[in-house]
């Protein structure tokens, strides 16, 4: 993320496009000096635009705002900058500071987006609309609000959802939980497809690494990940026997040998083929799939999957050449081929290194399982089976003898139960079954007469690792054991399927190939490598990742385009999932998990056939309803695939630039209350109880509802209070200072609510109407004259009814000051204005200082507006106290004289 | 038909129009016009999104002319006719209908009526449009000089302000000596700071500007010129004229205090004060506060005297004068500071200590202040009983039961009135608000401006402030100044009145209607005829049914634009 572009020199960075800084920005243009505005935002306009109309002359915010965003996006004088953030803010010994800034990446191309919104509907992500203070959802991709300016699109990303982020292949399955959950079941699976084409083989055998980093995990347990590819999978398959593509029209003219036909070379293939490359895989064996098609339990993947999921690659055009053994990787060059990716995976099982392994009835586990789907299934029937090893291998050996009849089957493994490399759930699974699991022994030795195994001797394992984490094994000779046994299965270990080529290219002394980590190129220019044959024994997906990211450098190879400085890895940083949980606690989202359906254990091990159920239509959108949005974008794509522009690029990242400026104009604004600091009032309990920027939002022209209608249950409202002083003049909430604006904009809301609702009751409980400026006590006697009644009362508390209405306890000072309660069917609170304590972290050499309000201090009110501590530095509206807007527009046009004075002296100075 | 290519914009203003008129008949209707080739609806015309689809529009269509029918001028006019140049078209041959303020608003009840209304003023827009002509803007120079009016805090301040700018001032007072009412004031709230410290380090520094000139007892008796040149005529306390060629001029005449009438609230009998009396005396009071010779024990504070007057009394002030609530609760504590045993109750309506100022009346609480509450239609009484002072109050705290005080001072707390500037606001053409104040353009658009171009008003001129807002106010009009004058041009509107001297036969009358002075008499071949100034005409258009011979119309609004309108608005929709 390098700094774009050279310093940029400024007569004043104004901070913050709210009304005061566009205000500002607009007097100093217009005065000729050169202004940079930054905006955190998406839109300038700050909360001004948002409101509905504004007291006291009850002008629409939009006209009123609308000409001022536009001229501040237009001015000649003026380059405004949204969604962008300052990082800090330093003064040069020269004089005037040096800023730092930050432009956020919208992942929208600006130049080429229209602001057609076609992107919103076509979004799968559904968040809280902050510009409708939450009161309705928005899209992850958006457009601000109606007006916004500029009008372009922002998709809101907060980073790569974490088990995006996992996946060792790319999946991205926040992607397609969000389209299933949208009930794009076919765009779901063609998502999935662009990542990896193996979404079958995925759905059934991955062990979904994801489904350990889903946030969901944090609160009821994972969002069921693999079930819901299942699902979508089966689903996309019953409704596509064949794929619905063919190979790419453009071709490269290149031809690309991919040596073995498992995951990896699988994906490499696939990408390659899509890419338009003549794909060659050679397979050794009479079927294609590897480690899937023969190593796999059909149980757990049947082979009519993996065949269904071949079929997306071949239909690219990739061609499998079957039982081509390849003999010298130098050779396939010299036949024609362009480049070659080596993925021969694993050639067997390791040896135990103890007398007796060559006894008969003694099998090497991937032989085991290979005789299983090669259909020639040994019968183990009235058999002992004794299974050494601890790991996925060991489990899908053992669970197969089971089924295979053996009478018992017991695991042995170095390991502890902790240490076993087999998931929790297989082991578990596996125990359901009968399977005895002995952890923590070794074997000594293989016993047997005549040449045929009856018997282990096992010996303690007292540690697997050294101090080091390095497989290193010790025994305490002194504890053993003997089991029988009829057959003893050794799964202890893959070894690399790469000892033909060690005189072509380097290899690693564990027999793996030797590569180059990022470009996964070999000794050999053009020979590629990758999968287990490269990382050993591994995952599926960790496979496939490894055959898309050598599809990628031999894509560049064959363009001719270098492979050094690379990052084939675009990810955004993982999103925070603490922050995620918090948030989702909360806001009290609380949702069991979708279980997924299995046999029981004595069904199970009748058969190979699948024992796991598929999710029907609803358990898969049950299980997708659970997703928290980790990341907010999901990467679904349809954004992509909507816009008629071609202007979403996810790939955008952040921009940083630096420029010099003469001076600053903080004009940062205020944050509103939150009412949830006083719990006895409900907001946030009770849905008819709302805060005043809320009201502003139903009043408004762009209203989320299109109606006045209260929250809950769309009533129209017949009996509205408002409550003045939520959040002013009250210790309790943190703000004893009065807000200013709030009688004036209750008295608004109440004026526009009877327009809308002439029938309606209206109540202002109030302490004093502070209907101080120009205009204002009139405004307030018309509001009186509109049979408005105002009541004289702090209301204490706020209780919810049956059917939603509100029972509202307050004091009546002039009526006996007693307490009393009054029923409405909404209620407003008033909330207030705080400051705004962002500015300060912008300096990290001293900020401007602060007012016992914690404002940032003029300092000299009277005589110097807008003036603060630091020489240069401006203060600009509500920043420095709160304000209406009336008050907000002179101060910033009184701060503008003041920069334009400061400017004019040290100009005069030069 | 005249060949035209007009585009018509309907905007709906998000529902402001179009919940009352059909926004899309509308636009079908005005498509069936002549010469409208492009038509379209959109949700904000004023929105950037959407100027830049007219410009789009107008580009592509090679449109001549451009209608959007959408709020009033008085808003929008400079937004579409800037974005009409964007586009490149003459701004002058866009023209706006006011779909809003004069038809969606005023007709909330009938949407069919609404909607023919609607369409006959689009209608009536076109044709207009179709007979516009291109015209250029003026570009006249403006001087970098300003004549200040009112050598008070904001006039004092603004002056300061200009001449950072480099802009030369004339700062005139009516007085003998600058400072206004805020140097008769002792400490101000909120930062305790002295009025008179505040006003002499402000001529101080404008004694020291080689580019200010002060004059005091000296009043404006003339103006005229236009924005950015215009001359006035002051009278020095000599009695001589001094005439003065200014680009810029800023009102800082300020207030008046509000004086009660005799007997209201018992104003006139002894020991009742009004708040800038008891200020004047606290300032010249160094100890405890001591009225006549004896120590003041206990004050009753009247608020709301001479503001928030009902307005069926006919009265102008209804208005709140803003600073007195806050200015009294500090007071209270400077009182409490001077001698913390005084008795300070205090009669109000509403505290109106807004913002930060709550502080103010926080601290006036601590320091034992009393506040009850009276409403408008039951007034405390004051009077004088046995030698002694008698407040009468229903507190509406205490469900209105009759309190009883016994101040020694009864202190009204006056609000502000407009100064009687009548002189001034004749010679500058000032437009006056509804409550006696200085009119702005717009509270909020443009709030030190004038409907004169080039004349600001500031301070509590304007209407009730305390001085930090005054001062606000004066320097918001030098940004408004500074961007006037700076350029050293200005481009004025073509929107004139012409003579065809071919018509003309000199007969005085269009003179005797303009009321800018802006038609002369000039010989033409040997005849002499009326010629019009355009930077003094306005456009407003007193000369054109004035002239007998119709030799006179203003551009952009000519006689037969506005027949042909008034033949469009006449026609029937179908």
């Amino acid at each position: 993320m390098a700094a774009v572009g050279p310093p940029r020199d400024y007569d004043v960075l104004v901070v913050g496009a709210g009304v005061g800084g566009m205000e500002s920005a607009l007097s100093l243009g217009d005065m000729g000096f050169k202004v940079l505005v930054a905006e955190k935002e998406p839109s300038v306009g700050g909360r001004m635009i948002l409101l509905s109309k504004v007291f006291p002359t009850l002008d629409c915010a939009s006209c009123i705002s609308t000409p001022k965003m536009a001229a501040v996006n237009n001015h000649p004088n003026v380059r405004t900058l949204v969604y962008s953030e300052i990082d800090d803010i330093t003064p040069r010994p020269e004089g005037g500071y040096l800023v730092h800034l930050t432009r956020k990446p919208t992942f929208v191309d600006p130049a080429k987006c229209t602001g057609c919104a076609l992107c919103e509907p076509a979004c799968t992500v559904a968040v809280p609309d902050e510009f409708n203070y939450d009161l309705a959802a928005r899209h992850a991709a958006h457009i601000a609000f109606p007006q916004a300016v500029p009008k372009k699109a922002v998709i809101t990303r907060t980073g790569t959802s974490p088990c995006s982020f996992t996946c060792p292949a790319g999946v991205k399955p926040h992607g397609y939980i969000s389209l299933v959950r949208a009930g794009r079941y076919d765009q779901a699976f063609r998502q999935h497809l662009e990542d990896a084409p193996l979404v079958g083989v995925l759905s059934r055998a991955c062990y979904a690494p994801c489904e350990d980093q889903c946030t969901r995990g944090e609160l009821e347990g994972s969002v069921a990940i693999r079930g819901i590819k299942r699902f979508m999978a089966d689903r996309y398959y019953a409704g596509h026997l064949v794929p619905e593509y063919g190979p790419p029209k453009e071709r490269k003219g290149k031809r690309v040998a991919i040596v073995g036909s498992g995951p990896a070379g699988l994906a490499a293939a696939f990408v390659l083929g899509r890419s338009g490359y003549d794909v060659t895989i050679l397979e050794a064996e009479a079927e294609a799939g590897g480690i899937l098609r023969w190593g796999i339990p059909s149980y757990r993947l049947p082979k009519d999957v993996v065949a269904r999921d071949i079929q997306n690659i071949t239909a690219l055009g990739v061609r499998i050449e079957l039982n081509h053994r390849v003999a010298s990787l130098t050779e396939l060059k010299a036949r024609g081929y362009d480049a070659v990716f080596v993925a021969t995976g694993d050639k067997g099982g390791r040896k135990l290194a103890v007398p007796g392994e060559d006894l008969g009835g003694v099998v090497d586990a991937m032989d085991f399982l290979r005789s299983i789907n090669s259909g020639h299934a040994p019968d183990f029937a009235g058999k002992k089976v004794v299974v050494i090893g601890g790991g996925n291998v060991a489990i899908d050996s053992a669970r197969s003898a089971l089924r295979l009849r053996a009478s018992s089957v017991r695991m042995y493994c170095l390991e502890s139960r902790a240490e076993m490399p087999a998931h929790p759930w297989e082991i578990r699974e596996a125990e359901e079954e009968g399977i005895q699991i002995t952890p923590s022994w070794g074997v000594g030795q293989l016993k047997g007469p005549a040449g045929k195994v009856d018997g282990v001797d096992l010996i303690r394992c007292t540690a697997v690792f050294d101090a080091e984490r390095r497989f290193r094994p010790t025994f305490d000779r002194s504890v053993h054991e003997q089991v029988d046994a009829d057959v003893v299965i050794t799964a202890i270990g893959l070894a690399p399927n790469t000892a033909g080529f060690a005189n072509e290219v380097e290899l690693n002394r564990n027999g793996t190939l030797k590569v180059h980590p990022e470009t996964l190129t070999t000794s050999v220019p053009g020979i590629f490598a990758g999968g287990d044959a490269v990382t050993g024994p591994s995952m599926i997906v960790t496979s496939i990742g490894q055959g898309k990211k050598a599809a990628f450098y031999i894509d560049r190879y064959l363009s001719g385009l270098t492979l050094d400085g690379l990052r084939y890895d675009d990810r955004l940083p993982v999103a925070d999932r603490a922050a995620v949980a918090a948030r989702a606690r909360d806001g009290g989202s609380h949702l069991e998990p979708v279980p997924v359906l299995r046999r029981p254990a004595a069904a199970r091990v009748g058969s190979f056939s699948e024992y796991e159920a598929g999710f029907s239509e609803s358990e898969a959108r049950d299980s997708a309803r659970r997703c928290l949005d980790c990341g907010v974008c999901s990467e679904c794509r349809e954004c992509v695939a909507a816009c008629p522009a071609d202007a979403i690029d996810l790939g955008m990242r952040a921009r940083h630039e630096t420029v010099t400026v003469r001076s600053v104009a903080l004009a940062t604004g205020f944050s509103p209350t939150d009412a949830r600091k006083k719990p006895a009032w409900g907001f946030g309990r009770f849905p008819n109880v709302i805060n005043g920027p809320q009201m502003d939002r139903i009043l408004a022209p762009t209203r989320p509802f299109n109606a006045v209608v209260r929250p809950s249950d769309g009533k129209v409202p017949a009996n509205v209070a408002f409550v003045l002083c939520a959040g002013s003049r009250d210790e309790q909430v943190g703000n004893r200072l009065c807000s200013r604006v709030c009688c004036m904009y209750s008295m608004k809301q109440a004026q526009l609510l009877m327009g809308s609702i002439p029938t309606a009751d209206v109540t202002i409980y109030y302490i004093d109407i502070r209907a101080f400026g120009k205009g204002y006590e009139e405004f307030f006697q018309q509001t009186k004259g509109m049979s408005v009644s105002f009541t004289k009362g702090k209301v204490s508390r706020i209780e919810e009814t049956d059917d939603q209405d509100l029972l509202v306890h307050y004091e009546d000072i002039e009526g006996g000051g007693g307490p009393k309660v009054a029923r409405h069917d909404l209620v407003v609170l008033a909330t207030g204005l705080l400051p705004n304590q962002g500015a300060f972290r912008l300096f990290p050499e001293g900020a401007p200082e602060k007012d016992e309000h914690s404002y940032i201090r003029e300092v000299d009110e009277e005589l110097e507006p807008g003036k603060t501590s630091l020489d240069g530095v401006f203060v600009i509206g509500s920043a420095t106290a709160v304000r209406d807007i009336p008050d907000t527009i002179v101060h910033s046009e009184a701060a503008s004289a003041q920069i334009a004075a400061f400017l004019k002296r040290a100009e005069a100075k030069a | 038909m005249t060949g035209r290519k007009i585009g018509v914009v309907v905007c709906q203003c998000g529902g402001n129009i179009s919940d009352y008129v059909d926004t899309e008949k509308v636009r079908a209707e005005a498509a069936k016009e002549g010469d409208v080739v492009s038509t379209q609806v959109q949700m904000f015309a004023c929105s950037d999104a959407a100027q830049q689809a007219v410009i789009q529009e107008i580009r592509e269509k090679k449109l001549d002319g451009i209608v959007v029918c959408s709020c009033s001028p008085k808003l929008h006019t400079a937004t579409f006719r800037a974005m009409a140049e964007r586009a490149g078209l003459n701004p002058y041959e866009y023209t706006q209908v006011n779909l809003r303020e004069q038809c969606s608003w005023a007709h909330t009840h009938d949407r069919a009526a609404a909607t023919e209304k609607g369409i006959r003023l689009v209608r009536a827009g076109i044709a207009k449009t179709a007979l516009s002509r291109p015209l250029e803007k003026m570009r006249v120079e403006t001087l970098p000089q300003a004549l200040v009016i009112g050598a008070g805090i904001a006039g004092l301040r603004s002056a300061l302000a200009l001449s950072d700018l480099g802009i030369s001032v004339h700062l005139i007072e009516r007085a003998d000596r600058p400072g206004g009412q805020v140097r008769r004031w002792g400490t101000l709230f909120p930062n305790d700071k002295a009025g008179k410290d505040l006003i002499e380090d402000l001529v101080r520094r404008v004694h020291e500007r080689d580019n200010i000139q002060l004059y005091l007892g000296t009043e404006l008796v003339e103006r005229s010129g236009r924005v950015g040149a215009f001359s006035v005529k002051v009278r020095a306390p000599t009695g001589d004229l001094i005439s003065l060629d200014v680009g810029a001029i800023v009102v800082a005449t300020g207030f008046e205090p509000y004086t009660p009438a005799a007997g209201e609230f018992g104003y006139g009998l002894d020991g009742v004060l009004t708040l800038p009396e008891l200020k004047e005396l606290l300032a010249a009071t160094p100890g405890p506060l001591v009225y006549r010779g004896r120590p003041v024990r206990s004050i009753a504070y009247v608020y709301c005297v001479g503001s928030r007057q009902p307005a069926e009394g006919g009265t102008q002030r209804t208005y709140c004068s803003r600073y007195c609530c806050s200015a009294t609760s500090h007071l209270a504590t400077v009182v409490t500071g001077l001698d913390p045993a005084v008795h300070q109750f205090h009669l109000f309506r509403d505290v109106r200590t807004y913002g930060k100022y709550e502080a103010l009346y926080e601290r006036a609480l601590k320091g034992g202040s009393v506040f009850l509450r009276y409403s408008e239609e039951d007034l405390p009484t004051v009077v004088r009983e046995d030698g002694g002072l008698v407040v009468r109050i229903h507190d509406r705290l205490l469900a209105g039961e009759e309190v009883e005080i016994r101040p020694d001072l009864v202190v009204l707390v006056t609000g502000m009135i407009p100064r009687a500037n009548d002189d001034l606001v004749r010679n500058l053409k000032l437009p006056i608000g509804p409550d006696g104040f200085f009119r702005e353009v717009h509270v909020k658009l443009r709030p030190v401006e004038t409907v004169v171009d080039g004349v600001y008003i500031v301070g509590t001129a304007q209407g009730p402030k305390n001085v930090a807002e005054s001062v606000a106010t004066a320097l918001a009009s030098v940004s408004k100044a500074g961007a006037l004058l700076l350029k050293g041009y200005v481009d004025l509107d073509p929107l004139v009145a012409r003579v065809d001297p071919t018509l003309c036969e000199w007969c005085g009358e269009c003179q005797t209607a303009c009321p800018y002075g802006a038609i002369d008499e000039v010989e033409y071949g040997d005849r002499h005829i009326a010629q019009v100034n355009a930077v003094l005409c306005k456009g407003e258009g007193a000369c054109v049914p004035a002239c007998p011979k119709a030799a006179i119309s203003v551009q952009g609004y000519t006689n037969e634009q506005i027949t042909s309108m008034i033949d469009a608005l006449a026609k029937e929709v179908a």
